[in-house]
């Protein structure tokens, strides 16, 4: 069974006026968005730009805005953001210069998230996210569950894919150039979860300070409802100005 | 005198690995990529930082090159691995039998490998079917194709290499019978560039065959593609194998929060547009249930396909075939300064790049040793900076 | 590098005012805005009117009768319910701002927005009744 979409795609080259370029497919309906902007490439016009690698959400380098919304097209079915008539607007992420159709320069993105001091993979988790269950059939506490052998910590890539949907999805990130921004700010918060000592601790809760840190965002919350890993940034960012609220107070009487 | 300047086609990990160490080596490096890093095979790889275990009985100098490198990429880029080693689970009794072969075999490539007691295998997996026969563990890994290709670039530009994304080339120059350089079409703004190149490297995965029939020559890829299924929720710690011989779905590859299964493998014409089988989805989901029950009522997140650059032997069935890679200097064919590597996985990129990039320095007359075993990778986020 | 495209400064500072396709928290924010400028220019007129006071009952007496006429009594009920909508809200705002509540925050605009609601009718009641 396939289906037949109008894709109405932004476009944009050096030099030139923005448009859109609308672009019929036919894929299968169980195709994602992104499946069906490749068709499109590949069968239609191979100058359209767009950033994809992994197709499974790991890398975050495909977000974009599907009718609007800030989605990954990697993991979104087309039956699911198109009723079957009309076009389906895709355009690139908002809050980042655009450098043509739908790839974006995240040149100052990788800056900030350089600074958050947040490692891609975490080892504070004491187990990894497998739902416990024993082969015996009686539901067990997974902290329970032992390490592999020669395996001294376990580990795993953080929920955080680095994609910038929560960075299109801000309404500060859209009026200040500076705003350290939630992907940042929420990397902040996981790397002071990961710090080996309270020193570090500390110097990362510093980074988090200041007119462009924590203080900066105005509780849209749009971060949290657009972020396809569940990282809750906002929820990340109010913890951090709780920590800096116990310090200054601590630091206030003189402790 | 400037040093000689080397193009690369192709920004998957063998491209971004060559540039890395021929950066390394002191060489002026250009990378054209039609697309973004990693958008090409690898980037829809499966993720596993293979222990060569999938290949110690039938393909072992394949599996050699996999645990040599597997421990060289633990060293050098530590903070982009998961690392909880890997299982190889046998659930019936004609896995089982395949045992003894399992671990003689690891034993001959020098792959690190325990026989684990059941109630063992249970503890530190759960979820795993309850009919399990033996599990046996070797030291699997998990990586992430994109960053692992982002780190090998930010190296290599801090190493003065330059990246050229959304680059598209359409020809290949030449001035006789040598190849002179590449002409391109700069997608971002329209324009087309030409660019000179003391040696151009042909390092396009299953593409590699028509960017070589732009140079004049032939190159035997057959482009094998694969089906893989992401599911949102992980259902296991470690990776998990089937213990047998290679077969469809025969591992199921846990990565943050998810698990993928993998694979399938059939020939097809054109790697830019792969219709994916619905059968295929079907046979990973039956396969996964068998190591990991309740895969199937995982919520689906993500069905991907991409074409492996497989180096054929003619009339071989695809899963006989070698997965080692191969240089292929093209002056045998009567053309010059032109090079392909092909073949491979992401696991061997390093290995991959030594190759062609002591073939490169040969060709060129440098003598300049690889120190990409020990030279740590610099942070992946540095690419974009 | 290509020239890249942005937009204009008066566009990304204004997308907030947008709520199309945007989730509760947004619907939130722009309320919260949109009250406070209300309220803003509410208190303006309200020091206007007060200044007539100075002019003595000729300038006072026949505001009163305005302010005693059903339109501007309807008013008063929309100031009522952008002071209850802002300060209720505020109060949610000041809560999960500091890490209280942060997982509740859409049902906490829902409840809070109901009393809101209800305070509007009971009030708008009290105005029009007496």
């Amino acid at each position: 069974m396939t289906l037949e979409v109008a894709l109405k795609v932004f476009r944009y080259k050096a030099g030139q006026p923005a448009r859109y370029d609308t672009f019929r497919v036919r894929v299968p309906h169980t195709a994602s968005v992104l499946d069906a902007i490749e068709a499109a490439w590949a069968q239609h016009d191979r100058s359209l730009t767009f950033r994809h690698a992994c197709h499974h959400a790991s890398c975050g380098s495909c977000a974009m805005r599907i009718d609007g919304r800030e989605k990954l097209p990697c993991i979104t079915p087309v039956r699911d953001v198109w009723r079957g008539r009309g076009d389906l607007r895709i355009e690139p992420l908002r809050n980042f210069p655009i450098v043509s159709d739908l790839v974006v320069d995240v040149s100052g993105f990788f800056q900030r998230m350089s600074t958050s001091g947040m490692v891609i993979t975490r080892t504070a988790e004491s187990y990894l996210p497998v739902a416990a269950g024993a082969a015996d059939g009686r539901p067990r506490d997974a902290r329970s569950v032992t390490l592999p052998e020669g395996v001294a910590r376990v580990n795993r890539f953080e929920n955080c894919i680095e994609c910038g949907i929560c960075i299109s999805a801000c309404p500060t990130m859209a009026a200040s150039d500076k705003f350290m921004g939630p992907a940042a700010l929420a990397g902040i918060y996981r790397a002071r979860l990961e710090a080996p000592d309270e020193a570090e601790s500390t110097r990362l809760l510093g980074f988090a300070d200041g007119e462009h840190g924590v203080w900066r965002c105005h509780s849209g919350w749009e971060c949290t409802e657009a972020c396809p890993q569940g990282v809750d940034p906002a929820g990340a960012i109010m913890l951090l100005r709780r920590d800096l609220v116990k310090h200054r107070i601590r630091k206030l009487f003189g402790r | 005198m400037s040093p000689p300047h080397v193009i690369i086609i192709g920004a998957g990990s063998t491209g971004a690995a060559t540039a890395h160490d021929l950066a390394l080596r002191g060489l002026r490096v250009t990378v054209i990529e039609r697309g973004e890093v990693a958008s090409g095979t690898t980037g829809r790889n499966h993720c596993l930082l293979h222990s060569g275990g999938r290949y110690c009985v039938k393909d072992q100098e394949s599996a050699i090159e996999c645990i040599d490198e597997n421990m060289i990429l633990r060293r050098i880029m530590p903070d982009v691995l998961e690392l909880n080693d890997g299982l190889f689970v046998a659930v019936t009794e004609d896995d089982l039998a395949f045992k003894e072969k399992f671990l003689g075999g690891c034993e001959a490539c020098r792959i690190p490998a325990r026989d684990l007691p059941l109630q063992r295998a249970f503890e530190v997996e759960p979820l795993l079917n309850p009919k399990t026969l033996a599990a046996v563990q070797v030291p699997d890994g998990v990586f992430e194709p994109f960053r692992f290709c982002l780190a090998f670039l930010a190296t290599a530009r801090r190493n003065g290499a330059i990246v050229r994304t959304y680059c598209e080339v359409n020809e290949v120059t030449r001035s006789g019978q040598s190849v002179t350089g590449v002409t391109f079409v700069d997608h971002r703004t329209g324009k087309t560039e030409t660019i000179g190149a003391d040696i151009v490297v042909n390092a396009t995965g299953p593409w590699a065959g028509e960017i070589a029939e732009m140079a004049g020559v032939d190159v035997p890829v057959s482009p094998t593609a694969g089906v893989m299924v992401t599911v949102g929720k992980r259902l296991n710690n470690m990776v998990v194998n089937r213990l047998n011989k290679p077969s469809d779905g025969d591992i199921v590859v846990p990565q943050r929060t998810t698990s993928i299964i993998g694979t399938t493998s059939w020939a097809v014409g054109d790697p830019d547009l792969i219709p994916i089988p619905q059968e295929h989805v079907d046979k990973m989901f039956q396969q996964g249930e068998m190591l990991l029950p309740g895969i199937r009522q995982a919520p689906l997140r993500g069905v991907m396909a991409v074409a492996r650059p497989l180096i054929s032997k003619g009339g071989v069935d695809e899963r006989e075939v070698s997965r080692t890679f191969e240089c292929f200097d093209h002056k045998r064919d009567g053309i010059d300064g032109f090079v392909t590597i092909s073949g491979g996985k992401t696991t061997t990129a390093r290995a991959m790049a030594e190759k062609v990039s002591d073939m490169v320095c040969h060709k060129l007359g440098i003598e300049a040793e690889c120190r990409t075993r020990d030279a740590p990778l610099a942070s992946y986020r540095l690419f974009y900076q | 590098m290509a020239t890249q495209l942005q937009s204009s400064r008066l566009r990304r500072t204004a997308q907030w005012a947008d709520v199309r396709r945007r989730g509760m928290g947004m619907w939130a924010y722009t309320l919260n805005r949109v009250t406070g400028i209300g309220l803003l220019v509410y208190l303006y007129l309200h020091l206007v009117v007060l200044s007539m006071l100075a002019g003595g009952p000729d300038m006072w007496d026949p505001f009163v009768n305005l302010a005693r006429s059903p339109l501007f009594l309807a008013l008063d009920v929309i100031l009522i319910a952008g002071w209850l909508i802002h300060g209720l809200n505020g109060i949610r705002v000041t809560l999960t701002g500091l890490g209280f509540g942060t997982r509740s925050q859409k049902s906490l605009f829902v409840g809070l927005m109901l009393i809101a609601g209800i305070g509007t009718v009971v009030m708008g009641i009290m105005v029009f009744g007496s």
